[in-house]
């Protein structure tokens, strides 16, 4: 821009935009205020959910500000275990596989610690229940972001690194510079597939019965959890519409210009995929100018000052690295002497159960497995042959992509008691019901990652199965499938794992003041949670975790391999 | 004479493998850069010049030996070298300026300082107008010229490159060749001295006032040899093809030692022990083009290869290996094998060379492993140890991926790159 251009830019009088960006920070304001008071508020283990729709949008705030937090909390631990798994040497062989253990455990595995710590720990407030609710979505959404961020920091290109180095750029700078921004990519489409896993068990994470305490927190899944227990048709319409209105707002107020925003951070040419009206006008509007312009401003200031602190990076640091040994080990030992009392406890608490209660234990094990199955196949039937449609089809996958995203956005949890109530006047149990349950919850990775995988087939290879007259069986046995493979498994890993977790709200559910219930090890863990028998929930959580990570390195690990030297379609 | 700026003393490099063995980059390297002048670092490819580029920067520490800048002993980053990379290494992130500015972060400078500096470099290497352009939107030649902005910026004693053309079209590349060396001659402009490394001998002549002319596996110093000619350089003077052909004569002497005029089977074992990494497809293109004549000089070869000189003795190498041809000084001989070889069906190549081969030590040593195993199968680790073993100067990998793809193409034996196994040993046809 000529400093003309930025003078003609500077006399022109206030644009909307500007109006909406202060009404936006006034909203902004008054929504802290409430959200504040609510938490600050003396406790109340069964808040009263109204269900009049006006509260609707004050219920939407809640939720959506729990979400936030754990968003934040998600974040902060993704730059610390991430960047720790990375780089500090040897961490990664005990991160990664905790990493690993940690996404198998349903959020109802957790429930229990979060809620009698954090009520203990503010006896009086709300505040303690909030903190609770909060760490069980931050359980739905971190990890994922937590690997992409590995990853990317474990393919930072090694010249740029040179380049930081010959520059001496400080721990930090080399850390915003290059480590943060080279993963910004990743970190920003993870944290939209966080956001919505998060919202994936909003009805548990804040309506939910322990042992004999019901704790209710004024929100969109609770009003939602009310509406069901009630069978409250036209409230569970509401709510649903609520929920698709607050993902669609925070879609397009938040994520649309910070994907818009983070093409800068890619090194291709990117076409429309990332544009966003939004993001558009704020860049333009004065307001957004001005903060960039003195934030830069700023930077710039006391860049010099960080300098000046900044010691030399290259002396002798022997002393420095002994301190750090030692307390590495130091860290190390700790840490294994806690797993150690950890899983002492544990098992302890395992020798407690029953023969019959581990006989139970493993038969709903099998049972939930074979759902899962089911429901991962069933999903592939249909979502191979569309996501292939899809992602041959610029234009059709430019059209549908976003709408795919909204509805995999959408907590499926949210419309179960429809699908059962319909599922069971068809003549159908829960039993069989819930694999359409898991179905509807699961089956967009697989899509997702068809379309990825379908669109990344090089046009020649089409070609030539054109040219050679491919039938139709041929075209797929040599070409789709096997070019498909590694982006399929990495659904069904996705699919999979998250089947599992579905599973206990899909095996379980209050409805019309019935409990419904079948047989698994979801509604075994959603059952003992509710009754507080631990020693059933510690053991089938463990189950579950064993089961998803034994699988996965059973199972998808060796495939992963064999997908890697021989599908990848780079060679 | 005064302190040179740069010395570098009696360094060795060692990089760890995987099990714990290392193999030896950098073998007992001495040199020298002065002020005002352009020193070349030439190699074939894999002699580690790169490496000794890096360590003299003080990306890498030397396993041992010294390297001192201005007489002082030099324990990190080299405080007055920049370098430009061969793949530009551009923050892809940062516009234009951004990307320059990067070079100045920690500088001492105020902000107007900076500012200044950044637009003077802009200047000087062409790039007004692109201040705001991402890389992604820029040529590989206007990215190089980043990578230059970025490396001038700092105002360096030594400018250092690695290949910095080796990643741009012909033209393009010449286009900058001539900028830098403009740059050099004249007086006004930041650059000092310039330390460059290159695979390319009529670039080197082009631009070093002194040549180092290094030897692979390990890279050692073969040779330093003054280049007086003035600027600009051409390269159709008598002068500079005098030069060109001495530094030829240097190269062909290290890659193909002259003692085995006529290499027998015997003495091959001994004294060539490796394998080129080429393939065995280019190797046969060298017969096709001796074809006609029957023979010809390597300079000559390397104009209708299209081959730099260091690829193309690779080349050579593997032809002399398998007795196709003979190389009395510099010329390139076809020998009646490799007239015999040239006129057969594709079924007698085959055998010709499955025959060939197996007096190869590197070939002999696989037959023998999978002879020995009772399964017929042999697992590629164990391959790998015994390069390992047998070749300290070279990345066993390397050695064995050429290994696999001329024993396939001679259906010597057969390798599994899923079941990571040698199999299916040929019979020998020749006893």
């Amino acid at each position: 821009m000529t400093p003309d251009q930025q003078f003609i830019r500077t006399e022109r009088p206030f644009e909307w935009t500007d109006l909406a960006v202060f009404a936006l920070l006034l909203t902004v304001i008054y929504a802290v205020v409430t959200v504040a008071r609510e938490w600050t508020g003396p406790l109340q283990a069964v808040a009263e959910i109204h269900t009049e729709p006006r509260y609707l949008p004050l219920y939407a705030l809640y939720s959506l500000t729990r979400g936030l937090c754990a968003y934040a909390i998600s974040f902060l631990f993704t730059m610390f275990y991430g960047y720790a798994m990375a780089r500090v040497a040897g961490a990664e062989r005990i991160m990664l596989p905790v990493l690993d253990i940690l996404q198998s455990i349903p959020v109802l595995g957790f429930l229990p610690g979060f809620v009698i710590s954090m009520v203990h720990l503010f006896p009086h407030r709300n505040l303690g229940l909030e903190i609770a609710s909060v760490l069980m979505i931050f359980t739905g959404q971190a990890w994922n972001m937590t690997f992409s961020f590995y990853s990317s920091l474990k393919t930072v290109p090694g010249d740029l690194v040179a380049v930081t180095r010959l520059a001496k750029m400080s721990w930090w700078e080399r850390f915003f510079r290059l480590d943060l921004s080279f993963a910004a990519t990743g970190l920003v489409w993870n944290s939209m597939m966080s956001m919505a896993g998060g919202w994936f068990f909003l009805t548990v994470s804040e309506a939910f019965v322990l042992g004999e305490h019901d704790f209710r927190l004024p929100g969109l899944g609770s009003y939602m959890s009310l509406a069901i227990e009630r069978g409250d048709k036209h409230g569970q319409l509401l709510g649903v519409l609520a929920m698709l209105a607050m993902i669609v707002f925070f879609d397009q107020i938040v994520w649309r210009p910070i994907v818009a925003w983070s093409q800068k951070f890619t090194d291709e040419e990117t076409g429309s995929a990332g544009r966003s009206w939004l993001w558009e006008k704020i860049r333009r509007s004065r307001i957004w100018r001005l903060g960039s312009s003195s934030v830069g401003f700023v930077w710039r200031r006391s860049a010099p000052k960080l300098n000046g602190n900044a010691t030399p990076q290259e002396r002798p640091r022997h002393q420095r690295e002994f301190l750090w040994r030692w307390l590495k080990r130091a860290l190390i030992g700790a840490g294994a002497v806690g797993v150690l009392f950890g899983f002492a406890r544990y098992v302890h608490l395992l020798t407690t159960l029953s023969m019959t209660e581990w006989l139970h234990l493993l038969s709903s094990t099998a049972m939930t497995f074979l759902r899962v199955a089911s429901a991962v196949a069933l999903a592939s039937l249909w979502t191979i042959p569309a996501g292939v449609m899809i992602g041959r089809n610029p234009r059709w996958s430019r059209l549908l992509q976003p709408i795919i995203q909204m509805a995999a956005s959408f907590p499926a949890p949210m419309v179960f008691p429809l699908v059962v109530g319909g599922m069971m006047a068809l003549g159908f149990g829960l039993g069989t019901s819930s694999i359409a349950l898991l179905l509807l919850g699961t089956q967009w990775y697989v899509l997702f990652n068809v379309i990825a995988g379908a669109s990344a087939i090089p046009r020649e290879l089409w070609e030539v199965t054109r040219l050679g007259q491919f039938s139709r069986w041929m075209r797929w046995r040599t070409l789709i499938l096997p070019a498909l493979f590694p982006s399929l498994l990495t659904g069904w890993i996705t699919a999979m794992g998250g089947a599992w977790n579905a599973s206990i709200v899909a095996e379980y559910m209050k409805y019309r003041g019935d409990t419904l219930t079948t047989v698994g090890l979801g509604a075994t863990i959603s059952q003992a949670t509710e009754r507080g028998d631990f020693h059933v929930l510690a053991a089938a959580v463990g189950i579950m975790a064993v089961t998803v990570v034994g699988f996965n390195r059973l199972v998808w690990r060796p495939l992963g391999r064999r997908a890697q030297t021989r599908y990848s379609i780079t060679n | 004479m005064a302190t040179p700026l740069l010395a570098v003393r009696n360094v060795f490099q060692h990089f760890s493998l995987a099990g714990g063995k290392s193999v030896e980059i950098l073998h007992d390297i001495s040199l020298e850069v002065r002020e005002f002048e352009v020193v070349a670092l030439l190699g074939p490819s894999g002699c580690g010049k790169s490496t000794l580029l890096r360590t003299i920067i003080g990306l890498e520490k030397p396993t041992s030996g010294e390297i001192s800048y201005r007489g002082k002993i030099q324990t990190g980053l080299n405080p007055g070298a920049a370098l430009v990379f061969q793949n530009f290494a551009l923050f892809p992130w940062l516009t234009v300026q951004q990307n320059i500015m990067v070079g100045l972060t920690n500088l001492k400078l105020t902000d107007t300082e900076r500012e200044q500096r950044v637009r003077k470099v802009i200047d000087t290497v062409g790039l007004e107008g692109f201040e705001e352009a991402y890389p992604k939107e820029l040529s590989g030649g206007m990215k190089q010229r980043v990578g230059l902005a970025r490396a001038l910026a700092v105002e360096p004693e030594i400018l250092c490159m690695d290949e910095p053309f080796s990643a741009l079209d012909v033209l393009t590349g010449e286009t900058l060749r001539n900028e830098i060396i403009d740059l050099y001659a004249n007086k006004s402009s930041p650059v000092n001295s310039v330390l460059i490394v290159t695979h390319s001998i009529s670039e080197a002549i082009f631009m070093a006032t002194r040549i180092v002319v290094m030897g692979a596996h390990p890279g050692t110093v073969l040779a330093v040899l003054d280049n007086p000619l003035p600027y600009p350089r051409s390269e159709h003077h008598p002068e500079f093809l005098k030069l060109a052909q001495r530094v030829h004569a240097l190269v062909t002497q290290n890659v193909m030692p002259e003692e085995p005029a006529v290499a027998t089977a015997d003495q091959t074992r001994r004294v060539i022990r490796s394998i080129p990494y080429v393939s065995l497809v280019t190797t046969i293109g060298l017969l096709e083009l001796l074809e006609n004549e029957g023979s010809m000089e390597l300079f000559e070869l390397t104009q209708h290869a299209d081959l730099e000189l260091t690829q193309l003795l690779l080349v050579v190498k593997a032809a002399e290996l398998l007795g196709w041809v003979a190389t009395p000084g510099q010329r390139v001989e076809m020998t009646p094998a490799g007239r015999e070889f040239l006129g057969a069906d594709i079924n007698r190549r085959k055998q010709l060379l499955n025959a060939r081969l197996r007096d190869i030590f590197v070939f002999d040593l696989a037959i023998q492993v999978l002879q020995h195993s009772e399964s017929g199968e042999v697992h590629e680790e164990l391959i790998l140890s015994q390069l390992a073993l047998h070749f300290p100067h070279e990345r066993p990998q390397r050695v064995f991926r050429t290994l696999v793809a001329w024993a396939r193409y001679a259906e010597l034996f057969k390798y599994s790159s899923t079941r990571k196994m040698l199999y299916g040993l040929a019979p020998d046809l020749t006893e």
